[in-house]
């Protein structure tokens, strides 16, 4: 009822932006346009509300999603107005490279909450599985090499009403510097610390070792660049038994499912904004405003929350604006940002679970509005309003720390406990949403057919509702079908010399006449 | 000998030799005009000069920072993180060249085959359709094979991949195994491979190599020609005693042409290969590298060691395709078809 | 002047063009027999039935390509087999190449062929909506559908890029190759030597050094002049390679000539060496905007990604057609992709027509004209003859008076 209500609600708010095309933007001249790069863990949310400033204010806003390394270095070099990371600047490297330093001032602003998934491409039978459970252990074990197949006892452990293939997993990583990697390192060497350690030290690297940018090259992994990238690669066809981590997002708009992850109350729980909004309750946020790291995340909280409806792997990405005018940046473009900023934290935030993000608190709100006080040229009267503010966790009085998203938040199914039950489906990514029509989620991909959202000329199979494996067949065992590219291996038997010797006939009758045709040829000429 | 000459020269020793009179000075008296024609002319080519002398010297300077760090480990170095001062292009310099061969192997037969194929065999009326067609084809952007690739030959081209790995996996580049050594059999093992990327890029380069052994093919004499075939050879006969031997400089040209182009070629690869920093000899096994997807790859998060690293591995390439274009021009200008078309 | 006051009337004398045409034309020495197209269908009927055997009933193979490589072999061994019955070893050696032959080209132009094709037919998608020629991204978010948001940004970024670049690369190219020619000399020999050698330089490493040099240095910001800058370092030697030997072609009697009535050097250069070689300038230049336009990698570097309609090359991101490509096809969402193979499909639609354009401009030796062409000159030169006819009879007639 709640995905009906918000996709309800999403489609007026689209079909208004629509309609409102034929206006001109009205103040389009009193903004500059503003120039940023960074993050693609939260490319989508911003492509979204680029999209929107410009369509409701006539705000230009240029966005690259380079990745969050790629964008903490535009910025530092100046070549944007902002930046977007997951992780702040890197003044003491934990991967041993070479500390960032920006040389003019700036100030770091949360933009967006959201859940690192575990997006997989899995089939038994021929069919999808929508319900992997994974604990956090097992996802360690598959990122570091442990775990390579798909059957392993672990994971069954994760999983006792699938029966898994004996198929090789191949995770799929980001081969470009990216805040997701770190995040996702950051989370390992955290809670899984043996493990990471012990699979920095199989690739010759200085223990103990913390987050790194950069995912070390492993054998047997793929690296793909981007967000898309590692999202589109295991949305193929031929990626069926890969496995990635990337922002909730990209699993969502590409119609796939995302392992549903072990927290520390034993439930395994997806990456819903609910469950984004529920774990982050627990987030430290560093509130020393003379720290550089101000308003950064401290995440352990959130990995061991006990609430049993919270998503461990969630966090919330920043937006790094500059504080001084420098460079590039000027007072008009600071007028600009200031607006943008403020639309992000408040209207913005009422898209973000349509997206597959989770809106920002009331006390996250309050303290980006504080940064944006701080951009030169921003309005402050305009753009600090918590009163006007429009965000959907909080009502005008509500405490800091108060979450209504969070409350509302519905509790786990007792067959996602650990134990011998398991869902027969997953909640995610579309392909479970009972009868979503066009009409009421337009422009939302996730209807398009979700075994081939990459090639529209390959039929899938058929609907989704019937593609989906919900577990065992009624004699216990998977049905597993005779995968395509495999030639039958067949021992060597009677058929198979009988098939020889009938081959080898054929070709013996063939070649025959054209034989003793030149025998006889070249007879005559020799006795002419 | 020099008597015997003289004495059976034919021509009188006291007439003036016209033909070998002494060449007159020529006095050439530039005006105002031609001395700034000169002047505008000269500058051209001085600032075009000096563009590209920028970009060298740039490029080695720059280069030169990082290479200093690493002297030689820059070419036995696999590992790839400048920013912790560790980094070589051995093993994206072997993925380079591998993908660059690779391309040859599809190109060159087909390159070859398709010049002679509209030089000797298709009748005039439709040779000169073909010809821009494969011309218009060396100007498609390689960014529309780099979407081919992607789209189309990656997800294709797996069956056959498995097929050659599990038929012919006892030849060592062509198994396609894990690390102890099993032979994998996942399709995902097979994607992104150095094969798919050589592939592509050989298809792009084609057109050009096609061109160039067609442009020698053609100059060779019609006189020869039919005087091999009048002499009884067959078609293939003609071709192989004179127009092969005639072209055999546009030949090695056009092969070296598109070697230089494959080692260059950025977008298809990148969008492609799944990068890896080690060598990875099984060319039908996912992974692979090239010099110019690193930089692509990496020239966004590169601090100023970072990007010196990436021009200091540019600089090999470029050196590299430096070599092989100039070799390319020499031969093709030493050999009788360039002799001929310069 | 020397005109009026020479006494005897001449008369121009064509050079006989007789002798010319009478060069030998090559001769059609091969004939098809109906024989040899029955050996042909004969091998390919059998190759087929066996094949189709092999895959279907004798052996466990199943694989379409597979079916085509063995039928392709087997055709090749039953075509050698028939050859073999009336023919000797040097025949069926040249009808097995003939038909390798025929099978290369088929199989290269065919391959092309089917890789635009697939592009343009995956295209359609994107092309069918009208918009996606009249809209910029801006109003397209990653949710919308196709019948919002277009590449018109991407069209306006290319042509500005371009435009930008060949106001560089025209002057100094051409300038540059008519240095290299008219001018001459060891400076020359070695501007030549360093413009070959950077027809070697990966385009990469061309935006790579932009980036570095410029981008970073925070001389010029990430925007479309950046990335005309870059396309300029890539395009220039490729253009001045082209050009140079465009302008060697001319023929040396021309310019002897030109400078042997006194004219200047300057004089004969711009009446006569660039009047010829006109055409052939104008396709150097055109393939070498082909390159340009289609290029990648050194605008990714340098231009910027954006979604709106930037008309100020100086500041902000400027996005263009490949680039646009790339970005598009990043994303896993069919409708990015659709679009990806949209902005592919204009690319590729946009460098047929700069080719069709060179073809049609150029493509011809100098001298070599349309019938047009021809007619114009031939009615120029009736026109002098007749000028100089009249010049001289006044002049014979107030010298006889």
């Amino acid at each position: 009822m709640k995905k009906f209500v918000s996709s309800i609600f999403a489609s007026i708010l689209l079909s208004g932006s629509i309609f409102s095309w034929s206006l001109t933007p009205a103040q389009a001249e009193t903004y500059f346009p503003i120039t940023g790069s960074g993050s693609t863990w939260s490319q989508n949310a911003l492509d979204q509300w680029r999209r929107n400033v410009y369509s409701n204010y006539g705000i230009t806003v240029n966005y690259t999603g380079v990745g969050s390394s790629a964008g903490r270095r535009d910025f530092i070099s100046k070549t944007v107005d902002f930046a977007v990371s997951e992780i702040p600047f890197q003044s003491k490297p934990e991967d041993g490279s070479q500390p960032e330093v920006p040389l003019s001032k700036y100030a770091y602003m949360p933009i967006v909450a959201g859940g690192t998934s575990f997006m997989y491409n899995l089939k038994i039978g021929g069919k999808r599985v929508t319900n992997l459970r994974l604990s956090g252990e097992n996802i360690t074990k598959i990122f570091t090499g442990v775990i390579v197949n798909w059957n392993d006892k672990a994971i069954a452990k994760d999983n006792p009403a699938l029966t898994l293939p004996n198929k090789i997993i191949t995770p799929v990583v980001r081969s470009d510097g990216s805040g997701t990697t770190a995040q996702f390192t950051l989370w390992m060497a955290k809670q899984h610390s043996s493990l990471w350690n012990a699979f920095c030290v199989k690739l010759g690297r200085q223990t103990p070792c913390g987050l790194t940018s950069q995912y070390p090259n492993f054998s047997g992994f793929k690296s793909q660049s981007g967000s898309n990238g590692v999202a589109g690669y295991v949305a193929q066809d031929y990626g069926e038994g890969a496995i990635t981590y990337v922002e909730y997002s990209y699993a969502k708009k590409s119609g796939f499912p995302v392992a549903k992850v072990l927290n520390n109350s034993g439930y395994y729980v997806e990456p819903t904004a609910e469950a984004v909004a529920v774990s982050l309750l627990e987030a430290k946020i560093n509130e020393n405003p003379k720290s550089p790291d101000y308003l950064t995340q401290i995440l352990d909280g959130v990995y061991n929350s006990m609430d049993p409806r919270a998503y461990p792997m969630s966090s919330y990405s920043y937006m790094i604006i500059p504080t001084e005018v420098a460079g590039t940046f000027s007072l008009k473009k600071g007028a600009t940002l200031g607006e943008f900023a403020n639309y992000m934290l408040c209207d913005g935030q009422r898209q973000a679970e349509e997206l597959g993000y989770s809106p920002l608190p009331l006390n996250l709100v309050q303290a980006g509005f504080k940064q944006i006080a701080k951009i030169p040229g921003a309005s402050k009267s305009a753009n600090t309003d918590i009163s006007k503010c429009n965000n959907p966790t909080f009502k005008p009085g509500d405490k800091p720390g108060n979450n209504l998203l969070a409350k509302t938040a519905p509790m786990p199914l007792p067959c996602d406990k650990q134990g011998s039950t398991q869902c027969a489906t997953g909640q995610t990514s579309g392909t479970t949403k009972p009868g979503a029509s066009g009409e009421d989620s337009e422009g939302d991909n996730s209807e398009t057919d979700p075994n081939n959202p990459i090639d529209p000329g390959s039929g899938g199979t058929g609907g989704t509702g019937e593609n989906i494996y919900v577990g065992p067949t009624a004699n216990g065992k998977a049905n597993l079908e005779a995968y395509a590219y495999e030639i039958p291996k067949q021992p060597w038997g009677l058929n198979q010399t009988l098939m020889l010797i009938a081959a080898l006939l054929a070709v013996l009758v063939i070649v025959a006449p054209a034989i003793v045709v030149n025998r006889i040829n070249s007879r005559k000429s020799k006795g002419e | 000998m020099a008597k015997k000459i003289r004495s059976t020269s034919l021509r009188d020793p006291e007439t003036p030799d016209v033909d070998f009179a002494e060449k007159r000075q020529l006095v050439q008296v530039s005006d105002f005009s031609d001395k700034t024609f000169a002047g505008v002319a000269r500058s051209g080519g001085i600032i075009t000069l000096a563009i590209m002398a920028a970009v060298g010297i740039f490029l080695a300077l720059r280069a030169q920072a990082a290479l200093e760090t690493q002297g030689w480990n820059f070419l036995t170095e696999t590992a790839w993180t400048p920013e912790n001062g560790k980094f070589g292009i051995a093993a994206v310099l072997f993925g380079t060249v591998t993908i660059a061969i690779i391309a040859l192997f599809v190109s060159v037969p087909l390159g070859l085959g398709t010049a002679l194929f509209i030089s000797e065999v298709l009748p005039e009326r439709i040779k000169g359709f073909a010809i821009s067609l494969v011309d218009l084809m060396a100007a498609v952007p390689s960014v529309v094979f780099g979407i081919w690739g992607v789209f189309f030959l990656q997800a294709n081209i797996i069956p056959i991949s498995y097929w050659v790995s599990s038929t012919f996996g006892f030849i060592p580049f062509l198994a396609v195994t894990d690390g102890s050594g099993n032979p994998l059999t996942d399709p995902s093992a097979f994607t992104s491979s150095a094969v798919i990327a050589g592939f592509v890029v050989g298809l792009m380069v084609v057109p050009t190599q096609t061109s160039v052994m067609r442009e020698a093919f053609s100059q060779t004499p019609l006189g020869e020609k039919e005087g091999a075939l009048a002499l009884g050879a067959t078609r293939w006969g003609m071709i192989r005693a004179v127009v092969l031997p005639f072209g055999r400089g546009g030949i090695i040209g056009g092969t070296m042409l598109g070697l230089g182009r494959a080692l260059g070629e950025t977008i298809a690869v990148y969008m492609i290969i799944s990068p890896i920093f080690e060598i990875n000899p099984q060319i039908l096994k996912s992974g692979t590298n090239s010099v110019s997807s690193l930089i692509a790859l990496r020239y966004g998060e590169a601090s100023d060691n970072g990007l010196s690293a990436l021009m200091a591995a540019g600089l090999v390439l470029f050196l590299i395709t430096l070599v092989i274009n100039f070799t390319a021009s020499s031969i093709v200008a030493n050999s009788r078809s360039g002799a001929e078309s310069n | 002047m020397t005109l009026k006051s020479s006494k005897n009337k001449g008369t121009t004398h064509l050079p006989d063009n007789t002798i010319l045409a009478q060069q030998p034309k090559k001769r059609s020495l091969r004939k098809f027999r109906f024989e040899d197209v029955l050996d042909l269908i004969g091998a390919a009927a059998s190759s087929f039935a066996f094949t189709w055997l092999l895959f279907g009933w004798l052996t466990p193979l199943q694989s379409t390509i597979g079916f085509v490589v063995s039928n392709f072999f087997l055709f090749l061994v039953m075509y050698g087999l028939i050859s073999s019955i009336k023919n000797r070893g040097q025949e069926i050696r040249d009808r097995l190449v003939s038909v390798l032959l025929f099978s290369a080209g088929i199989i290269l132009i065919s391959a092309l062929l089917f890789v635009v094709f697939y592009t343009l037919s995956r295209g359609q998608l994107a092309l069918g909506n009208l918009n996606f020629f009249t809209q910029s991204m801006e109003r397209a978010g990653p949710l919308d559908p196709l019948y919002v948001g277009g590449i018109l940004h991407a069209v306006v970024g290319t042509l500005i890029q371009i435009t930008i670049a060949l106001a560089l690369t025209i002057p100094l190219g051409i300038g540059t190759a008519v240095f290299l020619n008219e001018i001459g000399g060891k400076f020359a020999k070695f501007v030549r030597t360093i413009a070959d050698a950077m027809t070697a330089l990966p385009s990469i490493v061309a935006g790579l050094f932009v980036l570095s040099a410029f981008i970073r240095t925070g001389v010029v910001p990430r925007s479309g002049l950046a990335a005309a800058l870059a396309i300029t370092v890539m395009m220039l030697p490729i253009v001045i390679r082209a050009s140079d030997v465009v302008l060697r072609l001319v023929a040396n009697n021309l310019r002897e000539a030109s400078l042997a009535l006194g004219a200047s050097k300057w004089r004969t250069v711009w009446h006569i060496v660039l009047p010829t070689a006109r055409s052939g300038l104008v396709t150097a230049v055109i393939l070498g905007t082909a390159r340009g336009i289609g290029e990648t990698s050194p605008v990714l570097l340098t231009s910027g990604v954006s979604s709106v309609t930037n008309f100020n090359p100086f500041e902000g991101p400027m996005i263009s057609l490949p680039l646009q490509v790339f970005d598009f096809v990043k994303s896993p969402e069919p409708t990015m992709i659709a679009r990806g193979f949209g902005t592919a499909a204009t690319l590729l639609l946009v460098v047929l027509v700069l080719f069709a354009l060179a073809r049609a401009l150029g493509g011809k030796a100098p001298g070599n004209l349309t019938k047009r062409a021809q007619r114009a000159v031939n009615k120029k030169s009736a026109e002098d003859q007749n000028r100089i006819e009249t010049l001289m009879s006044k002049s014979s007639v107030i010298e006889r008076t």
